[in-house]
């Protein structure tokens, strides 16, 4: 059944839409389009809905009775209801009167490219900047801290140290041992050919403990530590914890950033040293399976090739990894407002930029060693 | 359809809990179409877990839950996707997308649930907002609206497909009386225009004494007591009358003040 039919009447210029049963979220479609068919019609002078046959009406209904109304003033048309029920005007009765003039300054709009290119600008500065002083503020309370002018939450610091620690012994030392044989099989494809295989053990002990053992690490730990950090500082910025700790005249630098950051300093260096032996026992196993390497030979040429120089070199790398995956993760997480799309972004970007500068800070690195 | 006579809101020998510690014993309530109902009581005791018992949110341990005639629990989850589909919620935390617009907010549930024209779709939603006093705020994030505001909004999407009944749990809390008689209003309006049927959680007297048909009042996990506001306000049950009359219940017992007990824990 359609939910209204028009009859036009040429002499009066008037057209007459009948609605039939429910105007409701099924029909009200319907009306729309015979109510915009009318609105289209020349001839047509005058519009009246006659409620005689209607039955319920809901809000959709009202919404293209609104629309009607709009259509018919646009084009010029008298716009009128006729036969209606008390419960019909009711319903009508709802409609806002006039169209509200929204307030001055309201809208959330986006605007065009340019806008939203110079937005991108100032964030950018703005976000530098709140990094500076994130920074600035972890070093004073960490140097307030070390004067033990002020003291961490109890049992945070082992908390974290667990969480990020030896909850990831697992997965670390798993891919760690993945890489070295992983190496072992390069070194064998490479080496071999120019009747060098006893090299595999330099190539591997001096990669895993220069390079990739702290770089694995540090790529394990953004993606584990790093966003874990930011998703939980995000959401209790959403749930106004951190206010409420602003309020407390407590520093969030000291309740919350600094056991993360401090724990990350020290379990980030334990765990790359994991990765660097266990990286160096999987080459090792590789090459005296495939090469017939002799594992005391293997261990020999270690001992020889790798210096404490190179531990050194790994392990600092593996400290400026956790601070930029700490300050990464805290900056963003601190950085969040109040939705929860934002906890998401905070997540992401802590990765992509945490990973990103455990690069640029390891091709640096690469690049001064070679050069000195 | 469902017959118009029955209750639209339900429940025989409710029973829930968290686990095997039970929340709510054995409640029995019914709703009538058309009444705003108020359901009362101290803190933690239980309201807002009827209240999502009532809503699908937690499955009971025992007893049913009968909405617009159909036993919610009985039914498979695409039953009850769709009879909640005609009941509207408005939560506590208004529960607004921060990542969409108050509009869009708004205009979500027809836009899933419905194949609408999208210009009969933000039309609705216009409507609804000029209804709860939010006209021109449509394309504010929620983030950017006061309590009240937000609160108003959540209430506009709960209604936005005309529910036969809508729930809404603590509607005017920690609004300032002029916004949270506003709510009231609105609330008054979906009854008295609309027909609908509205279940509130509330602690607000005033809001009580101004809109609810009936009350509910809540204790110890029970029903204690059960009538208009006007029978429970003359109720001679002790903790119905100090809830209308502000009065603070007394500590357990007459005789032991802490500094007793304190002092007998340490003489053996």
């Amino acid at each position: 059944m359609p939910a209204a039919f028009t009859e036009l009447d040429p002499r009066t210029r008037t057209a007459t839409v009948r609605l039939q049963g429910d105007i409701v979220v099924r029909t009200s479609q319907q009306l729309y389009g015979q109510l915009r068919g009318v609105a289209r019609r020349r001839g047509i002078r005058k519009v009246i809905v006659d409620f005689a046959e209607a039955g319920r009406f809901d809000s959709s209904g009202l919404a293209v009775m609104a629309l009607g109304a709009r259509l018919m003033a646009r084009g010029g048309k008298a716009f009128d209801v006729a036969h209606l029920s008390e419960t019909h005007r009711a319903a009508l009765d709802l409609l806002p009167q006039t169209e509200a003039a929204a307030p001055a300054g309201a809208d959330d709009d986006p605007g065009g490219w340019v806008q939203r290119v110079g937005a991108g600008v100032l964030d950018y500065y703005a976000a530098a900047g709140e990094f500076r002083a994130l920074v600035i503020d972890v070093a004073r309370e960490a140097a307030l801290l070390a004067a033990r002018r002020k003291r961490l939450p109890a049992g945070e610091l082992l908390h974290q140290a667990s969480v990020m620690g030896v909850d990831a012994i697992g997965i670390v030392g798993l891919l760690g041992v993945l890489l070295g044989t992983t190496l072992g099989f390069q070194a064998l494809v490479l080496l071999e050919r120019f009747g060098a295989g006893v090299f595999a053990a330099d190539m591997i002990g001096l990669s895993m403990v220069r390079e990739f053992g702290p770089m694995m690490t540090a790529i394990i730990l953004t993606g584990r530590t790093g966003a874990a950090i930011a998703a939980e500082l995000g959401t209790m910025r959403v749930r106004s914890e951190l206010d409420a700790l602003a309020a407390m005249g407590i520093s969030p630098t000291r309740f919350l950033l600094l056991p993360r950051l401090l724990a990350l300093t020290w379990v980030q260096p334990a765990l790359s040293l994991m990765a660097m032996f266990l990286g160096i026992a999987g080459g090792m196993v590789v090459t005296a399976v495939a090469m017939h390497l002799p594992p005391d030979v293997f261990w020999a040429r270690i001992i020889e090739r790798v210096t404490i120089g190179d531990f050194v070199h790994g392990i600092t790398k593996s400290v400026i990894f956790a601070w930029i995956i700490g300050l990464t993760g805290c900056h963003f997480g601190m950085r969040t407002t109040g939705d929860a799309a934002s906890v998401g972004q905070a997540t992401t970007r802590t990765v992509v930029v945490g990973v990103f500068f455990i690069i640029l800070v390891d091709a640096a690195a690469a690049t001064l060693g070679a050069l000195l | 359809m469902t017959d118009d006579a029955g209750p639209v809101v339900a429940c025989r020998g409710l029973s829930v809990g968290f686990g095997q510690t039970p929340v709510l014993v054995d409640i029995d309530l019914a709703v009538e179409r058309g009444t705003i109902v108020a359901l009362l009581g101290g803190s933690g005791c239980g309201k807002s877990t009827l209240l999502r018992a009532l809503t699908g949110l937690q499955p009971p341990l025992a007893g049913e839950v009968r909405l617009l005639g159909d036993d919610l629990y009985a039914l498979d989850a695409d039953g009850r996707r769709g009879l909640l589909r005609r009941t509207g919620m408005a939560f506590q935390q208004d529960a607004l997308f921060g990542s969409m617009s108050v509009l869009d907010n708004v205009a979500m549930p027809v836009r899933e649930l419905t194949r609408l024209p999208e210009i009969v779709i933000r039309e609705m939603a216009r409507i609804k907002l000029a209804l709860v006093g939010l006209a021109g705020f449509e394309h504010r994030s929620p983030n950017s609206l006061s309590g009240g505001q937000r609160k108003r909004a959540a209430l506009a999407r709960a209604s936005i497909l005309d529910p036969e009944v809508v729930f809404c749990d603590e509607p005017s809390a920690g609004l300032d009386p002029v916004v949270a008689a506003g709510i009231d209003d609105t609330l008054k309006r979906f009854r008295d225009a609309l027909g609908v049927t509205i279940v509130i959680v509330t602690h607000e007297l005033e809001s009580i004494r101004a809109i609810a048909d009936r009350a509910i009042m809540l204790g110890g996990g029970r029903v204690i007591a059960a009538g208009t506001v006007a029978e429970l306000e003359q109720s001679d049950d002790q903790d119905v009358y100090n809830f209308f009359h502000r009065i603070a219940a007394s500590p357990a017992g007459p005789a032991s003040s802490p500094l007793d007990r304190m002092t007998h824990a340490r003489t053996p």
